[in-house]
C-alpha cells in the first residue's frame, strides 16, 4: 500500500501545488536559519567563551619555563587561591586559536621555529583578583581582564538567542501550517476517507497519503534549507576571509539535522493531527 | 454466519428495531424486506459495524461485532461484500480503479488485481465504461459498479441494499440469478429490498420487517 499512499499523496500534491510550495519555503527559510546560526557558532566555538559563566584571564608564563616547573607554578597558584579555576593551554590549541585570528601565521607556527610562550587561563568570578600575580618572576604578562574571548562569547550568545528565537517561531508557524493543511485535506477528503474505511481499508492506507504529500514538500524545504545554508554560509566566510579570518563551513551533522527537521517536523505536525483527528471527522 | 440476539435500535428515541431475534446461516440466501423507514438498511449497517445496536448482539461469521475495537473492523468488513443503497463510489477514481483499489486492501498483487477487475467489469457489462468516473455513469451504472466492487474478491457473506433500485427489469433479473450463481458456490447472500417483482421471482426465505419486528420469516412465495 505504500505505492498507493505515494500515488494518492502525489494527487494530492499536484492539486495543492501553492500551498505545498509555500509549505516547502514556510519550513526551509526557518531551517536554514538556524543551520546558518548553527554554523557561526560552531566557527567562533574555539575562540569565544560561550558558556559565559565566569570571566577568563590570559596569564603568559616565560618560555623559557620547563614543563615540570611550569606544572608545579600552577598547582601551587591553584592551591593558594581556591577560587581561581587554573588551566594550561596545550601549545597544540594555542597555535589553533592564533591560526583562527591570524591566518598567515600559520607556515610559521607550523614551522616549529617559533616558541609559543605558555598560556595559563585562570577562570574566575572576579578577574581583578588576578592582578595578584603581577610583578611574579614567572609571568611574562597578564591579558586583559574583559577578554576579546569574552566580548566575542557575548556577541555569540546575543546573536544565538536571536537565531534561535527567530527560527524556532517561524519553524513552529510552518509546522502549524503543515497540520493545518493536513486538517483541512482530511475535511476535503472525508467522503472518500468513510468509503474507504467501509470496505476494509486500515489506518495506514487511509492515512498514509496525507503523509506524503506533507513528508515531499517536507523534504523540499530541508534540500531547499541545505542550499540556502551552504550559499549564505559560503558568502559569510569569504567575508571572514576577506577581513583575514578563518574560513566557516557548516559541520555535516548540521546539514543532515537540516534534512531531518525537514522531512520530520511536517510529519509529526500530520501524524498528530490524523491521530486526533481523523477518526471524529470521518465516522463512518 | 449471521446472529442477532434481541437487537434494539433507537434514533433519538425513536425504536427502529426492537428487541430483535434473527439467524442466517452460511449458504442461505435471504431476502429483507418491508415498507421504507422499516430500518433495512439500519439492520444491514449493523453487520458491518457501521452502526452499533441500541441493545443486544451481533454476531457475524463466529464473532460478536458489536463490541470490536475500530483496529478489528477493517478485517470484519474485508470478509463481507457490501452494495450500498447509495453506491458509495469513490468519486476521485475511475471505475476500474474503484475496484483494484479495494482487490490492493485485500493485498492482492497489482497486475492481479487489475485482471480480476476486469473480470468483474465484464461480467456486469461495464468493461467499456472502466476509465469513465462514477459521476459520469448513468445510475444504472454506478449501481453495477458497486456490485461489481463488492463481488470482486468473492466474500464469503455478501449484504445488498436494494441491488436492483436503479436497474431496468431485464437488468435486475441479471443480476439476481448473478446472486444466485455465487449463493450456489457457497456464499451467504442477503438482499434487502421492497421491489416484489424481485421477490416473486424465486422462492427464497424471506423476512419482512415492520415496526421492529421481523413479521414474516418463511419461504416466499409460499
Ligand atoms: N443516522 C440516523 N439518525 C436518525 N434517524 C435515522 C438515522 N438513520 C436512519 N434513521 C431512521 O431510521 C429509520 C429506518 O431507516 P432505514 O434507512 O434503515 O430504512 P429502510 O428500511 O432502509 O428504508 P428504505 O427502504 O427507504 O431504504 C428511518 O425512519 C430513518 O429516518
Ligand atoms: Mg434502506
Amino acid at each position: 500500500m505504500i505505492r498507493h499512499a505515494f500515488a494518492e499523496g502525489l494527487i494530492v500534491l499536484r492539486e495543492r501545488a501553492v500551498v505545498s510550495v509555500i509549505l516547502a519555503f514556510a519550513l526551509g527559510v526557518p531551517i536554514a536559519f538556524a543551520g546558518v546560526g548553527l554554523t557561526l557558532q560552531h566557527w567562533l566555538g574555539p575562540v569565544a567563551d560561550l558558556s559565559g559563566q565566569k570571566s577568563s584571564v590570559a596569564v603568559l608564563l616565560h618560555p623559557q619555563m620547563e614543563s615540570g616547573e611550569r606544572r608545579r607554578w600552577i598547582a601551587e597558584i591553584a592551591i593558594d587561591h581556591p577560587r581561581w579555576t587554573v588551566s594550561e593551554v596545550s601549545s597544540s590549541d594555542l597555535a589553533e586559536r592564533l591560526q583562527r585570528w591570524f591566518p598567515y601565521l600559520e607556515d610559521l607556527i607550523n614551522s616549529g621555529d617559533a616558541a609559543l610562550p605558555s598560556l595559563v587561563e585562570i577562570l574566575t568570578d572576579n578577574p581583578d583578583s588576578v592582578t595578584v600575580l603581577e610583578g611574579r618572576a614567572e609571568v611574562l604578562a597578564i591579558g586583559p581582564r574583559s577578554s576579546i574571548q569574552q566580548t566575542l562569547g557575548r556577541v555569540a550568545r546575543g546573536l544565538a538567542l536571536i537565531v534561535g528565537v527567530v527560527s524556532f517561531v517561524l519553524l513552529a508557524v510552518a509546522v502549524l501550517l503543515a497540520a493545518v493543511w493536513v486538517h483541512l485535506e482530511l475535511y476535503r477528503h472525508s467522503d472518500e476517507v468513510i468509503i474507504m474505511r467501509l470496505v476494509g481499508a486500515t489506518e495506514g492506507t487511509i492515512r498514509g497519503p496525507f503523509l506524503v504529500a506533507v513528508a515531499i514538500p517536507g523534504l523540499v524545504a530541508g534540500i531547499l534549507s541545505v542550499v540556502g545554508s551552504l550559499v549564505t554560509v559560503s558568502g559569510l566566510s569569504q567575508l571572514a576571509s576577506a577581513l583575514g579570518l578563518s574560513a566557516m563551513s557548516i559541520p555535516a551533522s548540521v546539514l543532515a539535522g537540516q534534512l531531518a527537521a525537514g522531512v520530520f517536523l511536517p510529519l509529526l505536525a500530520a501524524v498528530v493531527t490524523l491521530a486526533r483527528y481523523a477518526a471524529d471527522a470521518t465516522e463512518g | 454466519m449471521i446472529r442477532l440476539r434481541s437487537v434494539s435500535k433507537e434514533y433519538e428515541r425513536r425504536t427502529i428495531l426492537d428487541a430483535l431475534d434473527l439467524q442466517v446461516d452460511a449458504g442461505e440466501f435471504v431476502f429483507l424486506t418491508g415498507p421504507s423507514g422499516a430500518g433495512k438498511t439500519t439492520l444491514l449497517r449493523m453487520l458491518y459495524a457501521a452502526e452499533h445496536p441500541t441493545e443486544g448482539e451481533v454476531w457475524v461469521a463466529g464473532r460478536r461485532i458489536d463490541e470490536m475495537v475500530r483496529a478489528q473492523l477493517p478485517l470484519l468488513r474485508r470478509k463481507i461484500g457490501v452494495i450500498f443503497q447509495d453506491f458509495k463510489l469513490l468519486r476521485r477514481k475511475t471505475v476500474l480503479e474503484n475496484i483494484t483499489f479495494v482487490l490492493r486492501i485485500h493485498g492482492i498483487a497489482p497486475r492481479e488485481a487489475h485482471r480480476r477487475s476486469m473480470k468483474v467489469l465484464r461480467r456486469l457489462g461495464l468493461q467499456n465504461r472502466q476509465a469513465a468516473f462514477p459521476d459520469a455513469l448513468s445510475g444504472g451504472e454506478q449501481q453495477r459498479v458497486a456490485i461489481a466492487r463488492a463481488l470482486a474478491y468473492q466474500p464469503r457473506l455478501i449484504l445488498a441494499d436494494e441491488p436492483t433500485g436503479n436497474l431496468d427489469a431485464d437488468l435486475a433479473s441479471e443480476l439476481l440469478s448473478l446472486l444466485c450463481d455465487i449463493n450456489y458456490q457457497g456464499a451467504t447472500v442477503l438482499v434487502a429490498t421492497h421491489d416484489h417483482a424481485i421477490l416473486e421471482s424465486i422462492p427464497a426465505r424471506t423476512l419482512v420487517l415492520h415496526q421492529g419486528q421481523i413479521h414474516y420469516d418463511g419461504m416466499w412465495p409460499p
